[in-house]
């Protein structure tokens, strides 16, 4: 039925149905970044030892079809986690999979379950039309020919880009590349969605649309599994089933939104947020040593 | 990945580039104006050295102006091979494709390849329009030329300069900026390599070092191919050694990319500027 609807070959989203692991699954993942010298010494930087602690023995699974929300302030780790998953970082230890692949051992397979939205209006041929940007991505993602030309009507539609897509990508505003860039995560019908703050620079209407298409479209209908960052409560609220919640790469929470606010004894997702950074921040969490 | 997939990814990359050119249509103008000054100041530079003691260090047939022409032409494609992967990284890493690219389907060395065949490309149309205004104004005339044995030595050039040109690329994704090894291999290939002189008026020592060199080889054989007609037999040294430095070279420098790409996963540098 997938199929007949996206125009798009199964082959990711059955390999994410009959797997017996979940979509994602981490098992205490470390990641620490070496220290950035200034002067000659930046020479150095990329042999030195990491020390800078980002994630600190992160472990929880997402299950196939379920969308969770990756909250926590800014710096508590949620790109770095993201970026992990999408094996652009390596991480120091522990393990992480996705689409039952570890990104470390087995990235190429991993990257052919997921598409990963880079949290920004950038990474495109500013010179090319959005049209001709999709074409080029869809192709890195083995669409070609018709197959590639429907993909990319079907995929700019839902972001709203159809009229746009003739149009150079530098002539685009800010929410117009980033919904294309939305588009370019779509466009081989991951099994698998990260997205790092999805709708940062999207209009009210176009970020409730979006949203719509994640939980209704993709979610509950396609059963694509969804990870995102975000900072935008409402968000959270309505599309995320559970809420994995960070601060300083250690793993504060991890519930549903209705679980986390009566753990918390409070009224809001805000107020219960607000309460698990706090007890963090104040040291009623206990702290990891440094190696 | 299939044979057929890859070729189709390394077509889009192609068109990539070529579209995005597409909108510089007056530098490419440009550029090949520039070509014909080079070509003119060679000229004059060559009638005004010309002399009875340069003819007779020249290969047989062969007059300056020719023998500079090809050099200067092929050292060229030299630079623009050291170039063209750690400008194409480095360009990805400006307008941040580079993240983009890496979570695709596409192998590393299908980005590597594929960054690397528009410019390599234009580079070829270049040499060739360096030497058709060395033909059309000031009488260069490859009559004899044995053009299948001129198009053996640059594909064999091609692979040996990419493996130098991938190890360069290494460099710019650790250190960002600067790249020594490419001005010294530019360096040192332009003192002995042969470009403005034969290999046979240096010292013995810089003699041994050029024969450590793929461009020597490359200027050589493409010399003897476009200039002295030579044959295959005649070719194929230059050739092979080319050959030898691509198989040593060109495996070295993806694993040598592949480590420093690793690296910039456990630093998290792979997009810094």
């Amino acid at each position: 039925m997938a199929k007949k609807e996206t125009g798009l070959p199964e082959a990711n989203s059955v390999i994410t149905r009959w797997m017996p692991e979940p979509a994602i699954r981490l098992d205490g993942v470390e990641k620490y970044f070496p220290p950035t010298p200034s002067g000659w010494r930046a020479l150095l930087q990329p042999f030195l030892k990491p020390t800078q602690r980002a994630l600190a023995g992160v472990s929880f699974e997402v299950a196939r079809g379920e969308a969770v929300a990756l909250v926590g302030s800014n710096g508590a780790g949620k790109s770095t986690l993201l970026r992990v998953l999408a094996t652009l970082l390596l991480p120091t230890r522990g393990r992480a999979k996705v689409g039952g692949f570890d990104v470390e051992r087995d990235a190429a397979r991993a990257r052919q379950q997921f598409g990963y939205h880079t949290g920004g209006d950038e990474g495109f041929y500013g010179r090319l039309t959005a049209r001709d940007n999709l074409a080029f991505f869809a192709a890195m993602n083995n669409i070609t020919g018709p197959l590639a030309r429907e993909r990319i009507a079907q995929v700019a539609e839902w972001m709203g880009l159809g009229s746009d897509l003739g149009r150079p990508v530098r002539t685009l505003s800010t929410g117009m590349t980033h919904r294309l860039n939305l588009a370019r995560a779509l466009l081989h019908s991951p099994g698998i969605l990260l997205l790092d703050e999805p709708t940062r620079s999207l209009d009210v209407l176009a970020a409730r649309d979006f949203r719509r298409l994640l939980k209704d479209s993709l979610v509950k209908r396609h059963g694509t599994t969804l990870l995102f960052a975000s900072h935008t409560l409402t968000e959270i609220e309505q599309i995320a089933d559970r809420v994995v919640l960070l601060e300083k790469g250690h793993l504060v929470a991890c519930d549903s939104v209705r679980g986390l606010i009566a753990a918390t004894g409070t009224a809001t997702l805000e107020a219960a947020i607000a309460k698990r950074i706090g007890a963090r921040k104040h040291g009623l969490v206990g702290e990891d040593p440094l190696p | 990945m299939s044979l057929a997939k890859t070729l189709r990814k390394i077509a889009a990359f192609f068109w990539r580039d070529f579209a995005i050119a597409r909108g510089y249509r007056g530098a490419l103008i440009l550029e090949t104006l520039e070509a014909l000054f080079g070509v003119a100041t060679f000229f004059y530079l060559s009638r005004f050295v010309e002399s009875p003691e340069i003819q007779r260090a020249l290969p047989a047939g062969t007059d300056y102006f020719a023998f500079a022409l090809v050099g200067f032409a092929f050292f060229d494609y030299l630079s623009v091979a050291l170039s063209a992967f750690d400008a194409s990284i480095d360009e990805a890493r400006q307008n941040r494709t580079l993240e983009a690219l890496l979570v695709t389907q596409t192998p590393l060395p299908v980005i590597l390849a594929g960054s690397a065949v528009y410019p390599f490309t234009v580079m070829a149309l270049r040499t060739c329009v360096y030497l058709a205004w060395g033909a059309l104004f000031f009488g260069f005339a490859p009559r004899a030329a044995n053009w299948s044995g001129a198009f053996a030595v640059m594909a064999a050039s091609v692979l040996s300069f990419a493996g130098l040109g991938i190890l360069s690329a290494s460099y710019s994704v650790l250190f960002k900026r600067g790249n020594p090894a490419k001005w010294v291999v530019l360096g040192v290939s332009g003192l002995v390599a042969g470009l403005m002189y034969p290999v046979s008026v240096l010292p013995p020592w810089l003699q041994f070092v050029a024969r450590l060199i793929p461009v020597t080889y490359s200027l050589q054989g493409m010399r003897a191919a476009l200039l002295a007609g030579a044959r295959w037999g005649e070719i194929w040294p230059s050739v092979g050694a080319l050959l030898l430095f691509a198989a040593v070279l060109l495996p070295i420098s993806f694993g040598v990319f592949a480590w420093a790409l690793r690296r910039t996963r456990v630093t998290g540098t792979l997009t810094h500027i």
